[in-house]
């Protein structure tokens, strides 16, 4: 066991802050205030910089154009991009951490040469479409419905909780296309421009952060069968490949560790670092946020050690919200002092338990995978 | 950062495992809770087997005591492992190999394991002390709820303790913390292997109660900390006790026992309230260990004014672009 990094991964660590704050300048607050389209062009150019450094695609393989980095240099990238103000690639960290990875093992060579170039090159914004109305936790249980005709698929139904959709090409959509097998064995991936005929977008106004929820709607739309990527029926597959790289893509602890840092500069000019319960509550949060870095850190390794993924990864995620959850804690005795100033600097709170798998189901693959208890008669099953 | 261990480490998990296994540790902890016995014969088998100079060793050091101070924990074996093996070498050069207590001045209070401790170790604040336990120092303190032998220091014997020095008091306190957050991750593993065992065989409404969902969420919540508990413990002894990582790694552990236990009796029911069941070999000892050093509140406050002081925020914040 070593937890040191690396003199050449502090190295790399170095210039990649460096370059960060070339690229961003050294007070860069987020794209907060930017029109889509304003937003767009600013986190499509800072993606071109990462791209001209090969940052962009560092992790993938050589022969897509990537830089075969480590997996720890994932995690580096991760945890510097994160930051309080934002996400500086904007929904592009998709298209990197799980998208194109997707497309890499269940793509066509034509859907690789068309997507892999524009994708390394941050030329190219997807929408992710699983969600539905009645298909939420329950992802399997999806209906948007897909009949194939001709070369064609026709595509019925709608989506929910969709986000991006404003500023994406494509839509990356689960749709049904054997009614007849239940659940999981019926479903596929349709890559689909989002200028398809039949596809309207209904805006769902949300409260929480800058993101605006979208509802697509699909009528008789039409996309080619040579956009479905994996088999027919087989979409599951590509789903659970595509999450397992979802589920520690963002370094949620660093997000954490940031508001933790702010709100221990106000409890130091607010002289409360004295107050026991303070300290306790900072200290506590600390605890969390440290250890959801461990675990995170534990799965980055198995994964450098070429480990299938495991249930450890549902670990890290559970942590990484608790961790946010204790900070947002911390936040309710330290931001008191700002009266209501302070509301709405802990945001993550209420969105970090439903994001990228709700809690509950990652509790459940925990009990089921990582304990080994039998699935329960009721709960997922998936 | 490799967060495996090596084949050296591997082997030497396997192998306190087996030692363990063999001296039928669990078993005998609870035959000499009628005594409030200790187990010597397990102290003898892990210094022959070369435990008791690993912290020190040429090619091993804190991080393999650590691994062996999980075994032991999570088998329920009797022993002053970590306080001789952890704690006692930073302040004394070698492990002594007789029972270690620790304890805080004016250790008016039970002393954990304080009833055969032949050294205590004694935080006086800037100093550390040492106390050779002579006969008469120690009384056995009643502990019909409590999984450790106690002794209670007799009134005149701190007098006799000696100083260690300026500066021993914080290398006493930093790996006491470590050994503190050892003993506690192993003793939750011990309680939560054997609930999530139990679940899986005790039989109610026709099927193993752990298909329930209502316990399946609450045991891998359980998971998430006493996993999370582990690696911060363990990189703890990665950094030789640094004082902040030592005091996030005791504040963790801490703050959880108590949850851990009280949910393990929970899923058990009546059986776990048994003595005939061993589950409060491990949940009675998690009580003594959460509170001691001045239990998690202590440690977190430790934490925090290590990691947030002006100072270190001020450095951490330049850090950041």
């Amino acid at each position: 066991m070593d937890f040191d990094w690396t003199a050449d991964d502090i190295e790399y660590r170095a210039a990649l802050r460096r370059f960060l704050r070339d690229a961003l300048g050294p007070d860069w607050k987020g794209y907060k205030g930017l029109a889509p389209t304003e937003y767009k062009a600013a986190a499509g150019a800072f993606c071109r910089r990462m791209a001209e450094r090969g940052y962009l695609t560092q992790s993938w393989p050589r022969e897509y154009g990537g830089g075969d980095a480590s997996a720890w240099r994932a995690a580096i990238l991760s945890e510097e991009v994160g930051s309080p103000d934002g996400e500086p690639r904007g929904s592009q960290y998709m298209n990197v951490n799980w998208i194109g990875p997707a497309i890499m093992r269940f793509g066509t060579p034509e859907q690789k040469a068309y997507f892999l170039p524009k994708i390394s090159a941050g030329d190219i914004t997807f929408s992710q479409g699983f969600s539905e109305p009645d298909a939420g936790s329950d992802l399997a249980s999806l209906r948007t419905r897909a009949v194939r005709d001709g070369d064609d698929y026709v595509v019925n139904g709608e989506k929910i909780w969709t986000s991006h959709t404003a500023i994406a090409e494509w839509l990356f959509l689960l749709v049904r296309t054997d009614p007849g097998e239940k659940r999981s064995k019926g479903i596929s991936v349709l890559l689909t421009p989002m200028d398809t005929p039949g596809l309207t977008i209904n805006k769902v106004a949300g409260f929480v952060g800058e993101s605006a929820f979208s509802n697509p709607v699909f009528t008789d739309m039409r996309v080619p069968a040579a956009n479905r990527l994996g088999p027919e029926n087989g979409g599951w597959a590509v789903v659970r490949y595509a999450l397992a790289f979802e589920r520690i893509g963002v370094a949620h602890y660093r997000h954490a560790e940031n508001q933790l840092n702010a709100l221990a500069r106000d409890a130091n000019v607010r002289g409360l670092m004295d107050d026991p319960a303070v300290q306790a509550k900072l200290g506590e949060a600390w605890e969390a946020v440290e250890a959801a870095r461990l675990l995170y850190f534990r799965v980055v390794d198995l994964r450098a050690h070429d480990s299938p993924p495991t249930a450890d990864s549902n670990v890290a995620r559970v942590a990484g919200t608790r961790a946010y959850q204790i900070v947002a804690e911390a936040a309710d005795l330290v931001l008191a002092e700002h009266g209501l100033g302070g509301v709405g600097r802990s945001r993550f709170n209420l969105t970090a338990g439903i994001t990228s798998g709700a809690t509950e189901i990652q509790l459940d693959q925990i009990a089921t995978r990582f304990l080994d208890l039998p699935r329960p008669a009721v709960g997922a099953r998936d | 950062m490799d967060l495996t261990p090596t084949t050296q480490q591997q082997q030497i998990v396997d192998a306190v495992r087996t030692l363990l296994e063999r001296h039928g540790a669990a078993a005998r902890a609870k035959a000499l809770l009628a005594t409030d016995g200790y187990d010597h014969d397990l102290d003898a088998r892990l210094d022959e087997a070369g435990f008791t100079d690993i912290a020190t060793g040429e090619e091993t050091g804190p991080v393999e005591a650590a691994l062996v101070t999980l075994e032991i924990a999570k088998a329920a074996g009797m022993s002053a492992y970590a306080a001789g093996e952890l704690v006692a070498p930073k302040l004394l050069g070698a492990n002594p190999k007789i029972p270690v207590a620790l304890t805080r001045a004016p250790a008016d209070f039970p002393i954990r394991l304080g009833r055969h401790a032949k050294l205590i170790l004694i935080d006086a604040g800037e100093e550390a002390e040492l106390l050779e336990v002579a006969a008469g120092d120690v009384e056995p303190v009643d502990t019909d709820q409590v999984g450790w032998p106690m002794g209670r220091l007799a009134p005149g014997a701190l007098a006799r303790a000696k100083g260690l020095g300026p500066g021993s008091g914080a290398i006493l306190r930093r790996w006491w913390r470590l050994a503190l957050a050892l003993e506690t991750v192993g003793t939750m593993q011990g309680a939560l292997d054997l609930t999530v065992g139990y679940v899986k065989t005790r039989e109610q409404f026709g099927r193993p109660i752990g298909e329930f969902q209502t316990l399946q969420h609450r045991l891998s919540e359980l998971v998430v900390i006493v996993e999370g508990a582990r690696w911060l413990a363990l990189e703890a002894a990665f950094r030789d006790a640094d004082p902040l990582n030592a005091a996030t790694a005791a504040g963790r552990a801490a703050g959880a026992a108590s949850l851990v236990a009280r949910e393990c009796h929970q899923m058990h029911g009546a059986i776990g309230l048994t003595r005939e069941y061993p589950l409060h070999l491990w949940t009675t000892r998690l009580g003594p260990l959460a509170v001691e050093l001045g239990g998690p509140s202590a440690h977190r406050r430790e934490a925090a004014r290590l990691r947030f002081s002006p100072e270190e925020i001020g450095v951490r914040e330049a850090y950041w672009r």
